[in-house]
């Protein structure tokens, strides 16, 4: 057999083969070609969420600390709230010894002593001269 | 077959702002054009693993599993370089399965009145069942000339089998041929003229 013939001959089988071979792929079952498409499916998802941006994958994270962060603000802001609120009893105490503690009022207080006597019980008749004054 | 390297041209042409949009489209584009490879390649690779496995469960496995990989590994490689990647992955599980294979087969063959895999492949119940594509005749001869071709690629060396099944079956050229396989030019045209020799052989009377 010469060189020529041997060349045909494996023309011949190789599209022999590829016929055969094609035909085969073609009649595949359909159960096969569910699981090749299942399968196909599942290394597409796996190409999307590799290319997915990196910041994407801590978002939950960064919203979870985020409502906490939140969360804390909020517990602590009443008790550092800059709004004034009304004096009690013992806030006047505190403040009454802050005056003391300060120790450059006192003097005046002494040298006026009558005069804030006299301002206590004008004050206190203030009431009486009101009411007269609309009845 | 493919657009060749889809992924560059997307990453490069769009504008520098909208990092994310611009993201989110290659990865859309990628997802795309992997899917749009796979779907051109997943039947073809099953049968070439079948024909190397003679088990279609195996087959799927290693057809699966090459799928996944090359998606984790090579997605964002140009996909004009994924089809002898793909292969390449594919030939490295089939041989592993075949390997394994060896060693249970080994192992269970110590145990009296065990059945090995050299009894013959396992056969699927469901594939006697009829398709209802060709006719029963025709299906007939279908099924005998692939299946001779089964028996005489099988008997092949392992990278014989390899180079015949890519270069003729495949139609890739040497150069894809030899990626794929991992070696040079020179060992395919080896492997795939000696294959064809030995094929001539066993087919030659009948193909």
């Amino acid at each position: 057999m010469s060189e020529h013939d041997v060349e045909r001959r494996d023309e011949a089988l190789e599209r022999r083969a590829r016929e055969v071979f094609e035909a085969s792929v073609e009649q595949l079952d359909v159960g096969t070609r569910a699981r090749l498409r299942a399968a196909r499916q599942a290394a597409t998802a796996e190409i999307e969420s590799r290319q997915r941006p990196a910041w994407q994958g801590w978002l939950p994270v960064a919203v979870a600390a985020s409502a906490a962060l939140v969360a804390v603000l909020l517990w602590r802001a009443p008790a550092e709230s800059p709004v004034p609120v009304a004096s009690s009893g013992a806030t006047a105490a505190i403040d009454a010894l802050e005056i003391v503690a300060a120790g450059d009022d006192l003097d005046l207080v002494a040298e006026d002593l009558e005069f804030y006597v006299w301002l206590e019980q004008a004050g206190l008749d203030v009431p009486d001269a009101h009411d007269g004054g609309q009845g | 077959m493919m657009g060749p390297a889809t992924l560059e041209v997307v990453s490069t042409e769009l504008p520098a702002d909208g990092e994310c949009s611009r993201r989110e489209e290659a990865s859309l584009d990628a997802a795309e054009t992997l899917d749009h490879f796979l779907a051109g390649v997943e039947r073809r690779a099953f049968r070439i693993a079948q024909m190397a496995l003679r088990d279609r469960d195996d087959a799927l496995d290693v057809v699966q599993d090459a799928m996944l990989h090359l998606a984790r590994s090579y997605g964002g490689r140009p996909s004009g370089e994924w089809r002898p990647l793909f292969y390449r992955i594919l030939y490295n599980g089939i041989r592993d399965k075949q390997r394994r294979r060896t060693v249970r087969s080994r192992l269970f063959g110590l145990l009296p009145g065990s059945r090995t895999d050299e009894d013959g492949p396992r056969e699927d119940p469901f594939e006697r069942v009829a398709d209802g594509a060709p006719g029963p005749d025709r299906q007939l001869m279908a099924d005998q000339a692939m299946q001779r071709l089964e028996t005489a690629v099988a008997a092949l060396p392992p990278r014989q089998r390899e180079a015949f099944t890519l270069r003729c079956l495949e139609g890739m050229d040497v150069a894809e041929t030899a990626t794929a396989m991992g070696c040079s030019e020179g060992s395919v045209k080896t492997h795939y003229f000696r294959a064809l020799q030995s094929l001539r052989a066993a087919l030659g009377e009948v193909y």
